[in-house]
C-alpha cells in the first residue's frame, strides 16, 4: 500500500528581518524630534509691584539685614566689606545660625542689589552662594535635631525647619536714577 | 602540498532575532524620557552654572522667557519687546494663576535687562520665577 502522507505544508511565517529596520527608523525619529530638557534653576518669589510714589519704607534693624552689593566690575560688598563671591556663603552661614531661635520677624534678610551693568552670571553666582548658605544651615539643623537629612524629613518636620530657617532673599528695588 | 584554512564546522552567525526587541527597548526609553519640542527657540543662549539648584516639579506650570546673547527676548514662539511682556504674561497668568516663569538668560547678559523684565513680571503679578541654571560639576 502506498503510503499516503499529507504533504507537509511549510509553516506560515511573517518575515521579521525588516522589523529591526522599522524600529530603527522610529528610534531615529524620536531621537531627532525630542529634547531632554533640564528644568533646573534657582527659584525665587518676586515682591509685588508697588508704584514708586507709594513705596513705604519700613525701618529694619541693621542686625537683621545682610546687604549684598555687586557692582559692574564684579566686586562684592557684604555690609560694607569687600569679599570674594565664594566667601559669601561662609559669611552668611554664621549669621543665619545665630538667628535660628529668634522670632519670626527677626530672621535674617539677605538683600541683593546689582548695577545695571553687572553681569548676569555674577548675580547668579552670588544668589547661588546665598541659597547655599541657607540650605547648609537647614541641612545641619535637621541633622542635629532629627538626625536626618533635610530631604528625608517628613512634612511636619520639614515645615518646622523651614519655619526656623526661612529663606528670605530680597531683590532691591532698582534705582530709577541710574537708568 | 595543499594548504587549506581550517574552519570550524559550525555556522558562523550572530543571532539577530532579538535585535528588534533591543531596538524597541531603546525606542521605549527615548519615548518615555523625552518631551516633544514645543517651540523653536530662536535665540542663542548659554545658561549659567550654579550648585544650589532645584528641579521645577510641575512642568505644566512653567512658562519660559528666553534672552539670548544678542539681547533679544523670546516669549512663546515670538521675539518680543520688553514692554510687551506685561500684557502677555498677564493674560497667561489669568489662564493659569500659579504659573512659574522660568528665565533662561544667557550668562553673558547684564543685569539691566534682567531687572527690566523682572519689573514687567511684577507688574503682571507673575511673581514666581526661576532662574534657569545648569548643575555645576
Amino acid at each position: 500500500m502506498a503510503l499516503i502522507r499529507k504533504k507537509k505544508k511549510p509553516e506560515p511565517e511573517i518575515p521579521s528581518s525588516s522589523m529591526a529596520d522599522i524600529s530603527f527608523l522610529l528610534l531615529i525619529f524620536f531621537l531627532v524630534s525630542t529634547v531632554i530638557d533640564v528644568d533646573t534653576g534657582i527659584g525665587l518669589t518676586l515682591p509685588e509691584y508697588v508704584p514708586p510714589d507709594q513705596i513705604q519704607t519700613a525701618p529694619i534693624s541693621k542686625d537683621r539685614m545682610a546687604a549684598l552689593l555687586i557692582n559692574e566690575q564684579g566686586d562684592v560688598l557684604l555690609d560694607g566689606n569687600v569679599i570674594a563671591i565664594p566667601q559669601i556663603s561662609k559669611n552668611l552661614k554664621a549669621r543665619i545660625e545665630s538667628k535660628i531661635e529668634l522670632d519670626k520677624n527677626k530672621k535674617l534678610i539677605v538683600s541683593i542689589k546689582t548695577d545695571r551693568k553687572t553681569s548676569y552670571n555674577l548675580y547668579i553666582q552670588a544668589l547661588d552662594q546665598v541659597r547655599m548658605a541657607f540650605n547648609e544651615v537647614r541641612e545641619e539643623y535637621s541633622k542635629r535635631k532629627f538626625g536626618k537629612r533635610f530631604i528625608d524629613l517628613d512634612q511636619d518636620q520639614a515645615q518646622e525647619v523651614k519655619e526656623k530657617i526661612p529663606v528670605i532673599i530680597s531683590i532691591a528695588e532698582p534705582e530709577l536714577i541710574k537708568k | 602540498m595543499k594548504f587549506e584554512k581550517k574552519r570550524a564546522g559550525v555556522k558562523q552567525q550572530i543571532p539577530t532575532a532579538s535585535l528588534p526587541d533591543i531596538i524597541f527597548m531603546l525606542l521605549l526609553f527615548f519615548m518615555v524620557t523625552t518631551t516633544m519640542r514645543e517651540v523653536d527657540v530662536f535665540v542663542k543662549f548659554k545658561l549659567p552654572e550654579a550648585k544650589a539648584i532645584e528641579k521645577i516639579e510641575n512642568k505644566r506650570l512653567v512658562n519660559y522667557i528666553w534672552i539670548g546673547e544678542d539681547g533679544r527676548i523670546q516669549v512663546n514662539d515670538a521675539i518680543v519687546k520688553v514692554s510687551d511682556i506685561q500684557d502677555i504674561m498677564y493674560k497667561k497668568r489669568q489662564a493659569l494663576p500659579n504659573l512659574i516663569v522660568s528665565l533662561r538668560i544667557d550668562k553673558g547678559q547684564s543685569m539691566g535687562i534682567v531687572t527690566d523684565i523682572q519689573q514687567e513680571l511684577r507688574k503682571a503679578y507673575c511673581l514666581r520665577i526661576n532662574y534657569s541654571a545648569m548643575m555645576k560639576e
